[in-house]
């Protein structure tokens, strides 16, 4: 398979702190992959990476099947980008600082106006950007990283700072560009919910570590319901379930059925029964994604 | 490489702080203008005597503290708002950029420089000098102290690429350009300070031999020497630089 972004064991160390490690990316063409992580996990340092800002401690990068080292200009002529916040100049206006970067990557003077209207900023457009909310300073990011026409876009939490009507403009924007234009888009979030309703494939990081990396459907498949019994002695109700061969987990002191037919309800229940010990609630439990993605990043740190 | 120098001439062109190009050569305009002719004698030229004046004063002080703070200027825009990580991220090379920046600054002095030359002939016709305008030395000191002033940008960009704040470049620029002062005067220490190179580049009454106003090998070690150094220094700093 020909992967846009493709990482292998990439490593970044800060002194003695492995801020990434060994982080293997694999992002297909016209996918919206969704960057998830906590703060700190390391998304703006694996991004940075990949755009060649900061060099790997080890590790590589191949980016539309190149190595980044060897062929960093080939590559960057067709990436647009968004590291964290927003960059500008703050003595020019919108347009200016638009015209800034587009005598470097040299595309006509026109795609200014197509890239102001996209982001709805073309009436602020001859404002100095000084003035503006942290809101239209990121469109105006954005407005930056489209102006090339880019095959591939990496936008470091794009979202950050918009309102909520802003929000959802900005979603739809993203994602309707596949389709548009056929681009690959590398999103980084910290919110689940931000990348539930935008991302095609999801990549979950914390700590430096990649924990999760499939599609967003195979997320959804933990988000699955589970049956969840509160009971007198859960260690000792547990080990009986998994002894007589019954998929059960122990959380918090209760404990998790994932089989959730009747018949097998009745049977555990029955069992525990046998066995002396007290049922207090037998409920029905669904595990929001949050409540996955916090799992996942906690089964991380115990482990 | 040009497109990167448009890019750049257009980011500094749109900040206010350009009119500083003008500074230096209003005040050699100010200092010919209303100080008191120096006589020099019936049988040097009129000339001579306000480039004299202007000269000790621009070289000096003005030409250093000028090109040092024009080095900071193109750098606080990018430290500013994340300017060198959208900069960079850009199909764009790093050296591309440093020599950029750089060749900018250096063009920019060599316009302050013809600014200058424009004072000195400004004050000469509105002194009504009569005698013929000695166009090769003019041109001699115009020229030297521009390339004398070539290894102190470098320093200056490399400071100015290192500090993130506007105050540290200049700070260390200060330091080591008052000292100019004593520094010519001094025939020992003189030859060898870097900061004393553009005084006694545009020297108009230094030898005439060479096609500076100072020794070929000085002009190579010392003003040579100390640009490269600087260059070099900068020029890797940046490439090492964590974005
Ligand atoms: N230049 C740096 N020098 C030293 N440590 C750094 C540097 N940049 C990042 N780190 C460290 O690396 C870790 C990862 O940081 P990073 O910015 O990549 O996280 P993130 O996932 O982008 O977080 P957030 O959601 O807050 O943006 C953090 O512990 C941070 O302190
Ligand atoms: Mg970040």
């Amino acid at each position: 398979m020909e992967y846009i972004i493709q990482t292998k064991n990439l490593s970044k160390k800060f002194g003695k702190e492995l801020a990434v490690n060994g982080v293997d990316i694999r992002i297909a063409k016209g996918e919206i992959y969704g960057f998830l992580g906590p703060n700190g996990a390391g998304k703006s340092t694996t991004i940075r990476m990949l755009l060649g800002l900061m060099k790997p401690t080890s590790g590589k990068v191949a980016i539309f099947g190149k190595d980044l080292k060897s062929e960093r200009i080939n590559i960057l002529k067709k990436v647009g980008s968004l590291v964290e916040n927003p960059s500008y100049y703050p003595h020019l206006t919108a347009k200016e600082n638009l015209e800034a970067i587009r005598k470097i990557v040299g595309v006509p003077k026109t795609r200014i106006d197509e890239v102001l209207k996209t982001v709805r900023l073309q009436d602020a457009a001859n404002k100095k950007v000084k003035g503006f909310s942290l809101g239209m300073k990121q469109r105006l990011g954005i407005a930056t990283a489209l102006l090339n026409k880019p095959e591939l876009l990496i936008l470091d939490e794009p979202t950050n700072g918009l309102d909520p009507s802003g929000i959802i403009e900005i979603r739809e924007l993203i994602k309707s560009l596949p389709e548009k234009y056929g681009m690959t888009i590398l999103i980084s979030s910290h919110l689940l919910s931000e990348i539930d309703q935008i991302a095609t494939t999801v990549g979950i990081i914390t700590k430096g570590k990649m924990i999760f990396q499939d599609s967003i459907e195979e997320m959804r498949m933990f988000a699955r319901q589970y049956i969840k019994l509160k009971v007198s002695q859960h260690e000792h109700a547990w080990r009986t379930l998994l002894a007589s061969g019954m998929k059960a987990e122990l959380e918090d002191g209760h404990i998790l059925l994932s089989d959730q037919t009747d018949q097998h309800v009745a049977e555990a229940v029955q069992l525990l029964v046998q066995q002396g010990i007290s049922i207090y609630r037998v409920e029905e439990d669904k595990k929001s994604l949050e409540d996955i993605f916090l799992q996942m990043t906690k089964e991380e740190l115990a482990g | 490489m040009l497109a990167i120098l448009q890019s750049e001439w257009f980011k500094l062109r749109k900040s206010k702080i350009i009119l500083i190009l003008f500074v230096g050569p209003l005040i050699g305009l100010f200092i010919g203008l209303t100080g008191n002719l120096i006589d020099v004698g019936e049988q040097m030229n009129q000339w001579y005597s306000p480039l004299f004046m202007m000269n000790f004063t621009y070289a000096t002080l003005f030409l250093p503290l000028i090109s040092g703070v024009l080095a900071s200027v193109i750098c606080r825009y990018e430290h500013q708002e994340g300017g060198w990580k959208q900069l960079l991220a850009l199909p764009v090379t790093r050296g591309k950029v440093f020599l950029t920046k750089y060749l900018l600054l250096v063009l920019l002095v060599l316009f302050i420089q013809i600014l200058y030359l424009g004072a000195i002939y400004a004050v000469g016709v509105i002194k009504g000098f009569t005698d013929p305008f000695p166009l090769t030395i003019v041109w001699k000191s115009i020229i030297g102290g521009w390339v004398a002033t070539m290894p102190l940008v470098a320093l200056q960009l490399w400071l100015s690429i290192l500090f993130k704040s506007f105050a540290a470049p200049f700070a260390v620029n200060v330091i080591f350009t008052l000292p100019t002062i004593l520094a010519v005067n001094s025939e020992r220490f003189g030859p060898y300070y870097p900061w004393a190179q553009p005084f006694s580049m545009m020297y108009v009454g230094g030898s005439t031999d060479d096609v500076f106003f100072i020794p070929w090998d000085q002009l190579l070690t010392v003003v040579g020497g100390s640009f490269l150094i600087f260059f070099l220094c900068g020029y890797i700093y940046f490439q090492r630089k964590p974005i």
